[in-house]
C-alpha cells in the first residue's frame, strides 16, 4: 500500500527524467508515450494505495512513510515522508488520473509543435510535484510540492516563450505564488518554534494548546499560500493570464489540480484552521467574495479560455466556502467533479480552437454544433455539470456545499448562502453564454486571422482531433455525467464518509436542508441560462450598460491597483536607491579617483603611486593607532 | 598532512606553471589538472572525515614563531570542511574556463588563479590568527593583479576601489589581530580564549563586511563583478566571500561572543537593509552582471542573518546557503560569460530570444536560475528556510525581511532568465550565436549536479556542519534553562548567562 504511494509519486518523476537526458534520441512521440504511461503508471500506484487503505481497519488508515531525513539542523529535522491516509489517496487518484488523460490528450493536442519533448517533460515533473503536495507528510514537503507545481506552471505558461504576453504571465504567476509561499513559509516558521515539528500529526495534537495569536497567524501565514494558488481574491489576477499556456496545461494544472490546492490545504491543515476559527471564516468569506467577482467578469470575456479560467476561480470560491464552513468532504468532493468537468470544458474548447486554427475569440465562433458533433456533446455535459444541473456531476457536490452554508445558519451562513446561490445565477448565464455564442447560431467564417497563443496551429485534418484526444474527452465526458453520483443525500454518502475519516465535518445539511437548496439551486442556475438564452436570441449581451461593462472587461481593476501599489513603486524604489544612493555615495566617490587616474594619462602613474604611498603612510599610523586604541579601551 | 597537502598542491602548481614556459595549451592544461587533483584530495579529505564530531580534525600544528606565539596550525571543522570542498570545485571550474577561452599572459595568469586557490583554502583551514591573516591578505595580492590585468575597459578604477576598500578592511583586521595576540598572549585559535572587547570586535568584524560585502561596506562590489574577468569573478562571489563567512563562524563570534550578542541587533539591521538593498537593485540593473553581482550581495546579507541568529537552524543553514551560493554563483557568472561571448555584450536590451535552438543553455540557464531564486525543494531554500527559521528567534521582523527577499529573488531572477531567453532575439543575438559546446557545458553540469544532490539531500551538508549541535545541546539547554542564552556548533560552543558572562562551554563531550 505505501509501496503503491511510493511508486505513484515517482513515477512520473522518472518519465520527466528520461525525456529531458534521452533528449533527442527518442522521437517526440515516444516522449509522449513516456509521459503518458509513466502517469498511468502512477495512477496504478495510487489505486494500489487506495485499496490498501481501503482493506486496512478504519482507524489504521492513517500510515505515515519516511525515506530519509531530507533536512535537518540542530534537533530539528524533516523527513522526505508521505502520508497515505483517506484524504490523500483521493488526491492521488484525480490528481494521476486526470492528469494521465490530459497528458494522453496533449499527445494529439502537441502533436507538431517545436518543442513537444521540453512539453512532456514540464508535465510529467508537474504531476510529480503535484503528487509530491498531496502525498506530503510533513509541512515542508508539502511546501516543496507548492513551490515545485509553481515551477512546473510557470515553465508551462511560458511555454511558447517567443510570445511577450506568454513570458509576462509566467512570469507574473510564479511571483503571486512566490508571494503566497512566502506567507507559507512564514507560518510554518512559526510552527517550528511553537510546536518543534513540522509532521502533521505532531501539529497538530499541539493545535489546541497553541497561544490563539500564533495559530490565528500560522493560519494567515497558510492561508496566504492557499489563497495565491487557489487565485483567491486578492491574490487572484495571475489565472486569467496564465491562459496563455497551452489549452491541456490549463486543464491540468489552472482547472483540474493545481489550483485546487489551496483546498487540499485548507482541509488537510484543518486543526488549525478549527482552532483559528476567524481565519477559517475569512477563507470561506474570500472565497465567496472570489466567486461573485470570477462570475460576474466572466459575463464579459471575450476568449474562450478566460471564460472558463473565470469560471475556475469561481468554482474555487465555493470549495474556499466549504473548507471554511468546516464541510471539508463537500470541498474535496466538489473538487473532484470540478476536476471531471472542468477538464472537460478546456479539453473540448482545446478541439474547438484546434479547429479553429488557433481561435480563441468567442466572437468569430459560431454553430459548431453540426460541425463538431462529439466535442459539441462533450461541452454540453460540461456546461451542464458546471451549472449544477441533475444529475450531472457538478450538481450534487455545489449543491451540498450550499447546503452546508444553510446549516450553519447565522449572519455568515445565511450570507453565504445567498451569495452561493447569486453565483449559481452567474454561473448559469455566463456558462450558456458561452455554450450559445460557441455552437449555436450561425457557422463563423474562417477567413481571418486567429486571435490567441496558439494561432500559429494549422487548422487540424481530423475534424475533431485524433482518438488519443477524443478518447480522454469521452471518459471525462462520461465521468462528468455519473462522477457526483458518490453522494446522494439520503441515500448514500460513501465519497464524504471516506474524507471525513481524515476531516470529519463540523457541519452536515439534513436531507431536507439539502434538497431544498437544490431546488432553489437549480432554478437559479436555470434563470441563468434563461438571460443567457434569451440575450443570445435577442443579439446583445447580458451586460448592457456600458459603464458596467467597462468596468467588468478591466476586472474590477485589480491589475491597475497592484501596478501601482507594487509594481510601480517597487520599479521606483529600486531606480531610486540606484540613482540616489548607490551611485552618488556609494560608487561614485571611488569612480572619481579610478576615472581622474585614466584620464590624466601621463601622470596616471605618479598619481597612482602617489596616492597608495599616502595610503600605506596613513596604514601604518593608522594600524598603530588601532593597536593602541583596542588593547587600551577596555 | 592531508589539510597541508590541500593548501600547498596549489601553491606548488602555481610554482610549477609560473617556472616552465611551457606553449599556452599546455601551460592551462596543467594548471586545470593541478585544480581537478585539488578536487580529488578534497574527496580524499572528506573521505577521512569524520563528520559526527564536531572537534578539529585533519589538524596540524607546528611552533613557527615561538616566542610570540605563532603557530602553523591548520585543521578542519564540519562546515570549514564544506566550504573548502565549494572552494576546490568552484576553481576547478573558473580555471577550466579559462582553459576554455585561452587568457593571454598565461603563465602569470594561471599561476595566480592557483595561488588564489590556495590562499582561499589556508584561510579555511587556519587555526592560527596570524596564520588566518597571512591567507586572508595572500588572496587579495592575486585577486588585484587579476582584475587589473585581465580585467574589462574600466579595470584601473576597479583594482584601485578594491584595492582601497579591501586594504582598509586589512588594516582593521590587523590591528584587531594583534590586538587580541598580544591580549591573550598567543594567536592561537585553538588555545585562546575570548574577549569581551567590543573594540577588536568590531576590528574583525568591519573586515568581514567588507570581504562578505555587507551593506554598506560594498561599494567595490559593482565595478569589481563588473570589469573582472568572468571567471574572476565567479570565484570572488563564489568563494572569496565565504571567507568572511568563515571568519564570523571561527573568530568574531566564538572568540567575541558578548560583544557579538550585543551588537547582534547592529549586524542583523545591517544584513537585513543589504538583503534587500541587493535584491532592489538587481531587479533594475542594466545588465546580466549587474544582477548577479547585486544578487550575491544580498545572498551575502541572507547568509549572515543565519549566522547571528545565533541557534542552530540559523548556523547550520548559513552553511549549507553558503555552499549551495558558492556553487549558483559560480555557475552563474560562468553562463554570463559564455552568453556575453556569443553576443559581445551583456546589456539586458541588447539580449533576448536565446533559448530558441539553444536547447541546453536554455535548459542550464533555467535550472541555475531556478536553484538561485531557492525555489523549494531546492538546496538554496532548504538553507533559505533554516535562516528564515533561525533568525525568527532574534525577532520576527528578520523572517518577514528573508520572506520578502524571496518574492525579490523571483522578480529578478525571472527578469535575468527572460532577458537573456525569451521572447525575440535582442540586438546583439545573431543566428550564428551557437548553443553551449560540450565543453562549456562539462565546466557547469559538474556544479549543477552538485546542487541537484543537495537539493535532493539538504541535510548532508547542514547535519554535519556543526555535528557537535547533538552532543552540546544538553549543555545548552541548561544554560538557557537559567535565564542564560546559549549557541552551539564543534567545539565552538559558547554560552551566554547573565550571571556568569562569556565562557566556553565546549569542547563538547
Amino acid at each position: 500500500m505505501v509501496a503503491g504511494a511510493w511508486i505513484c509519486l515517482f513515477a512520473p518523476l522518472a518519465g520527466s527524467l528520461a525525456i529531458t537526458l534521452a533528449g533527442q534520441t527518442i522521437s517526440r512521440r515516444m516522449a509522449g508515450w513516456i509521459s503518458t504511461l509513466t502517469t498511468f503508471v502512477a495512477f496504478g500506484g495510487a489505486l494500489v494505495a487506495f485499496f490498501g487503505t481501503w482493506a486496512e481497519d478504519p482507524d489504521q488508515r492513517e500510515n505515515l512513510s519516511t525515506a530519509y531525513t531530507w533536512l535537518a539542523a540542530g534537533d530539528f529535522d524533516v523527513g522526505f515522508q508521505i502520508l497515505v491516509d483517506p484524504l490523500s489517496t483521493v488526491m492521488m487518484l484525480v490528481v494521476s488520473g486526470v492528469g494521465g488523460l490530459i497528458v494522453w490528450y496533449s499527445m494529439g493536442y502537441m502533436a507538431g509543435d517545436d518543442e513537444e519533448r521540453r512539453y512532456f517533460a514540464y508535465m510529467s515533473l508537474f504531476v510529480f510535484s503535484m503528487l509530491l503536495l498531496v502525498e506530503a507528510g510533513n509541512f515542508l514537503l508539502l511546501l516543496v510540492g507548492w513551490g515545485l507545481v509553481g515551477l512546473a506552471s510557470y515553465l508551462l505558461i511560458g511555454f511558447w516563450h517567443s510570445r511577450p504576453e506568454a513570458v509576462a504571465a509566467a512570469k507574473k504567476a510564479f511571483v503571486m505564488n512566490a508571494v503566497g509561499d512566502a506567507t507559507f513559509a512564514l507560518g510554518i516558521v512559526l510552527l517550528v518554534w511553537q510546536a518543534g515539528t513540522l509532521e502533521f500529526f505532531g501539529v497538530f495534537d499541539q493545535a489546541d494548546s497553541l497561544s490563539p495569536t500564533m495559530v490565528n497567524l500560522v493560519a494567515l501565514g497558510l492561508l496566504g499560500g492557499a489563497v495565491a494558488k487557489s487565485a483567491q481574491v486578492p491574490l487572484h489576477t495571475w489565472l486569467p493570464d496564465a491562459m496563455e499556456g497551452p489549452t491541456p496545461v490549463s486543464a491540468l494544472i489552472h482547472a483540474a489540480t493545481m489550483v485546487t490546492a489551496g483546498v487540499y490545504l485548507l482541509v488537510r491543515a484543518h486543526p488549525i484552521f478549527e482552532a483559528a476559527p476567524d481565519i477559517q471564516h475569512l477563507a470561506a468569506v474570500l472565497g465567496t467574495v472570489t466567486l461573485l467577482l470570477a462570475g460576474l467578469v466572466a459575463l464579459v470575456q471575450w476568449d474562450i479560455k478566460r471564460v472558463i479560467a473565470y469560471s475556475t476561480m469561481s468554482q474555487i470560491g465555493y470549495m474556499f466556502m466549504a473548507a471554511g464552513l468546516g464541510a471539508y468532504g463537500f470541498a474535496i468532493f466538489h473538487l473532484m467533479t470540478h476536476a471531471f468537468f472542468k477538464a472537460l470544458l478546456f479539453m473540448a474548447a482545446g478541439v474547438v480552437i484546434h479547429h479553429l486554427g488557433g481561435e480563441q475569440d468567442m466572437r468569430r465562433m459560431g454553430g459548431l454544433k453540426s460541425v463538431l458533433p462529439r466535442t459539441h456533446i462533450a461541452f454540453l455535459v460540461g456546461t451542464l455539470a458546471l451549472v449544477g444541473i441533475p444529475p450531472f456531476a457538478g450538481f450534487w457536490s455545489k449543491d451540498a456545499i450550499l447546503g452546508s452554508a444553510l446549516a450553519t445558519g447565522g449572519a455568515l451562513g445565511w450570507t453565504l448562502y445567498i451569495a452561493g446561490l447569486v453565483g449559481a445565477l452567474l454561473t448559469g448565464a455566463y456558462a450558456f453564454r458561452l455554450y450559445y455564442a460557441v455552437f449555436r447560431g450561425k457557422q463563423a467564417e474562417v477567413e481571418h486571422v486567429p486571435y490567441g497563443p496558439e494561432a500559429s496551429h494549422p487548422p487540424t485534418t481530423h475534424a475533431e482531433g485524433p482518438l488519443s484526444m477524443l478518447v480522454p474527452v469521452g471518459i471525462l465526458t462520461v465521468l462528468s455525467t455519473v462522477g457526483g453520483l458518490v453522494y446522494i443525500p439520503g441515500v448514500w454518502q460513501p465519497f464524504t464518509d471516506w474524507v471525513g475519516q481524515t476531516a470529519e465535518a463540523l457541519v452536515e445539511p439534513t436531507v431536507a436542508e439539502d434538497y431544498l437548496t437544490s431546488a432553489f439551486a437549480v432554478t437559479f442556475g436555470l434563470v441563468g441560462l434563461y438571460l443567457a438564452r434569451r440575450a443570445f436570441s435577442a443579439g446583445r449581451q447580458l451586460v448592457t450598460r456600458p459603464d458596467a461593462w467597462r468596468v467588468l472587461e478591466h476586472k474590477l481593476y485589480f491589475d491597475e491597483l497592484y501596478d501601482a501599489l507594487f509594481f510601480r513603486p517597487a520599479v521606483a524604489l529600486s531606480l531610486a536607491l540606484r540613482r540616489d544612493v548607490e551611485e552618488p555615495l556609494i560608487e561614485r566617490s571611488m569612480d572619481e579617483i579610478g576615472s581622474g587616474t585614466i584620464q590624466v594619462g601621463g601622470e596616471v602613474a605618479r598619481v597612482q603611486s602617489g596616492l597608495l604611498r599616502t595610503y600605506a603612510l596613513t596604514i601604518a599610523v593608522a594600524v598603530a593607532v588601532l593597536v593602541v586604541v583596542f588593547v587600551a579601551v577596555r | 598532512m592531508l589539510t597541508t597537502a590541500l593548501i600547498l598542491l596549489p601553491v606548488a602548481g602555481a610554482l610549477v606553471v609560473a617556472a616552465f614556459p611551457l606553449p599556452r595549451t599546455a601551460t592551462a592544461g596543467l594548471a586545470f589538472l593541478v585544480a581537478l587533483m585539488e578536487v580529488g584530495l578534497w574527496i580524499v579529505a572528506a573521505s577521512r572525515f569524520d563528520f559526527d564530531d564536531g572537534g578539529l580534525q585533519l589538524g596540524t600544528s607546528r611552533e613557527w614563531v615561538e616566542s610570540l606565539g605563532i603557530s602553523y596550525s591548520v585543521g578542519f571543522y564540519g562546515f570549514s570542511l564544506w566550504l573548502t570542498g565549494a572552494t576546490v570545485v568552484v576553481s576547478a571550474a573558473a580555471i577550466g574556463y579559462a582553459l576554455w577561452i585561452g587568457r593571454d599572459r598565461p603563465r602569470a595568469y594561471y599561476a595566480l588563479m592557483l595561488l588564489l586557490t590556495g590562499a582561499v583554502v589556508a584561510t579555511f583551514a587556519a587555526q592560527d590568527l596570524l596564520l588566518f591573516y597571512v591567507s586572508f591578505e595572500a588572496m587579495l595580492i592575486p585577486l588585484y593583479v587579476l582584475v587589473g590585468v585581465w580585467g574589462g575597459a574600466r579595470r584601473m578604477a576597479a583594482t584601485l576601489t578594491f584595492v582601497v576598500y579591501t586594504m582598509a578592511g586589512s588594516l582593521l583586521m590587523l590591528a584587531a589581530v594583534v590586538a587580541f595576540g598580544v591580549t591573550q598572549g598567543t594567536f592561537s585559535l585553538v588555545d585562546s580564549g575570548t574577549s569581551d572587547n567590543v573594540w577588536i570586535f568590531l576590528g574583525f568584524a568591519i573586515a568581514f563586511a567588507i570581504k562578505a560585502p555587507l551593506f554598506p561596506f560594498h561599494g567595490w562590489l559593482p565595478l569589481s563583478y563588473r570589469e573582472a574577468p568572468v571567471e574572476v569573478s565567479a570565484v570572488l562571489s563564489g568563494i572569496v566571500s565565504k571567507t568572511a563567512i568563515y571568519g564570523f563562524l571561527r573568530i568574531a563570534i566564538p572568540k567575541f561572543p558578548e560583544p557579538a550578542d550585543d551588537l547582534a541587533v547592529l549586524v542583523l539591521v545591517l544584513a537585513g537593509a543589504g538583503l534587500v538593498y541587493g535584491s532592489l537593485l538587481a531587479f533594475r540593473a542594466a545588465d546580466l552582471r549587474g544582477i548577479v553581482a547585486y544578487s550575491s550581495m544580498a545572498q551575502m546579507g541572507l547568509i549572515t542573518l543565519g549566522i547571528f541568529a545565533f541557534d542552530d537552524l540559523g548556523l547550520d543553514g548559513a552553511v549549507l546557503q553558503s555552499v549551495a551560493h558558492a556553487l549558483v554563483s559560480a555557475s552563474m557568472f560562468l553562463l554570463v560569460g559564455m552568453v556575453e561571448r556569443r553576443c559581445g555584450t551583456g546589456e539586458l536590451d541588447a539580449l533576448g530570444g536565446m533559448a530558441r535552438g539553444r536547447p541546453v543553455l536554455a535548459t542550464v540557464l533555467l535550472t541555475t536560475g531556478i536553484i538561485a531564486l531557492a525555489v523549494p525543494g531546492s538546496a538554496t531554500f532548504a538553507g533559505e528556510f533554516l535562516i528564515m527559521a533561525g533568525v525568527y528567534d532574534q525577532g520576527w521582523g528578520y523572517a518577514a525581511i528573508v520572506a520578502l527577499g524571496i518574492v525579490l529573488a523571483a522578480m529578478y531572477v525571472l527578469r535575468l532568465i527572460s532577458a537573456a531567453l525569451h521572447v525575440r532575439p535582442g540586438s546583439a543575438v545573431r543566428d550564428e550565436a551557437l548553443d553551449l559546446r560540450p565543453g562549456e557545458l562539462a565546466l557547469v553540469l559538474p556544479m549543477i549536479l552538485v546542487l541537484l544532490v543537495l537539493s535532493a539531500w539538504p541535510a548532508l551538508v547542514s547535519q554535519s556542519s556543526f555535528p557537535g549541535d547533538r552532543a552540546a545541546r544538553a549543555v545548552a539547554k541548561n544554560y538557557a534553562a537559567s535565564g542564560g542564552r546559549a549557541f552551539i556548533g564543534s567545539d565552538l560552543i559558547f554560552v551566554i548567562h547573565p550571571a556568569v558572562g562569556a565562557r566556553p562551554a565546549g569542547p563538547h563531550p
